[in-house]
């Protein structure tokens, strides 16, 4: 009785890892993620570039959970690369912004100190 | 049974224990900790969006942290820090959205100061270039001015050539620092010792006004004599002979407050008194024309 109750719970483990399917589409998606980070501007400013970093190292992580068959964990994992990607935009765009800012901010102020 | 009851029991206790010991993972107290801060600050009013999907992946942390209580879930864990991540991607838009509106701000006041010199140097030129228009009307005007005295001055150069020649068929002529001099001599004018004018020199005289008249300049008119005789007598005499002249000249068309006359007595001879044609050319009568005054 007990051999067959350890027996089921190992098959039903068994079916649940390999019932979750490849996150095939996630894993495009944050590939595009990580590419408009880059192209964003990330690379160039510290504090997105680590987030994009990270976004590429868990990316490279799940194609390896992916490969081994943990769909579910690998799931997970390109979850949070998509959000490191997707911050590492904003945080390019906010330092982009900003230097904008200062720079009309400068002007006006330039254009205020000739009058 | 009785041990299994006790088990069960024991367990229990241990996950209310637990419930209430073990602490949340770092990635969740982050996670709650950039929530409040994107909720509690501007962020919430500049990308409400952003908020809102960092509060709802919040809340799946929150449930998948109460559904294991395990601090290495890594499911929990995951989904702690992507709420952690939409937070700060929310407070990040926020700020950029708020550099823009900076950005927007400073670009507008630019314009409006680039507005406000440039106005400020237009109304500066209007400015100069009236005063120039008026500066240009003036010089036309003094010019003009200029020319039209210079014109009348050799109009009046003119004229006194004419007179000057007209006066010296009848009078010695000459110039000296007091104007034109024109000399009389006394015999031509007047009987000795007398002041009326001799009908010759009334002859003359009209001559010499006709002459002058509509000059404008001032005139005097000097009497001398020579030194015969008392110098009171002479100067009288003098006073006398210079008074008609002027009288009559004024009788012919001279203005009377442009010309004066002045005896000299025998003062300032032009000629020895110690012989006859000396003597003959001190008593004289003299008209200075004066240069016209401007």
């Amino acid at each position: 009785m007990r051999f067959v109750t350890v027996a089921l719970a190992a098959a039903g483990i068994a079916a649940c890892g390999s019932s979750f399917p490849p996150p095939n589409d996630e894993y495009s998606a944050a590939q595009a993620d990580v590419g408009r980070a880059e192209t964003g501007g990330a690379p160039g400013v510290p504090d997105a570039r680590l987030h994009l970093q990270l976004a590429q190292e868990d990316l490279q992580k799940s194609k390896g959970l992916i490969d081994g068959g943990d769909n579910k964990r690998a799931a997970d994992l390109i979850a949070v690369a998509r959000v490191e990607a997707q911050l590492a935009l904003s945080l390019a765009r906010q330092d982009q912004a900003e230097g904008q800012a200062r720079s009309a901010q400068a002007d006006l102020a330039k254009a205020k100190g000739g009058q | 049974m009785r041990s299994g009851i006790l088990v069960s029991f024991l367990a229990a206790a241990g996950i209310v224990a637990c419930g209430g010991e073990v602490p949340a993972p770092k990635a969740l107290v982050d996670a709650r900790a950039d929530y409040a801060r994107a909720k509690g600050g501007v962020t919430l009013q500049l990308d409400p969006t952003d908020v809102h999907e960092a509060d709802l992946a919040l809340q799946k942390a929150e449930l998948a942290w109460s559904d294991s209580h395990d601090p290495n879930d890594e499911h929990a864990i995951d989904l702690a820090i992507i709420a952690q991540r939409k937070a700060q991607i929310a407070m990040a838009e926020a700020a950029a959205q708020k550099a823009q509106q900076d950005s927007q701000q400073a670009k507008s006041d630019l314009a409006a100061t680039v507005q406000a010199q440039l106005q400020a140097t237009r109304g500066q030129l209007d400015k100069t270039q009236q005063n120039l228009a008026l500066t240009q009307t003036a010089l036309q005007q003094t010019a003009a001015q200029a020319a039209e005295q210079k014109k009348e001055l050799a109009d009046l150069e003119g004229k006194l050539r004419e007179a000057r020649d007209t006066i010296a068929k009848i009078a010695a002529v000459k110039d000296d620092d007091r104007g034109m001099v024109i000399t009389l001599q006394g015999e031509v004018l007047f009987k000795t010792g007398k002041w009326d004018l001799k009908p010759a020199a009334m002859a003359k005289l009209d001559q010499i006004a006709d002459a002058l008249r509509g000059k404008e300049q001032p005139m005097v008119v000097y009497g001398f004599t020579d030194n015969v005789g008392a110098t009171d007598m002479n100067m009288d005499l003098s006073q006398k002979r210079a008074q008609s002249v002027r009288d009559y000249l004024v009788t012919k068309g001279i203005p009377s407050d442009l010309i004066q006359a002045e005896g000299k007595g025998p003062s300032s001879p032009i000629a020895e008194n110690t012989s006859v044609e000396g003597r003959a050319q001190n008593r004289r009568v003299e008209i200075v024309v004066q240069p016209k005054k401007s």
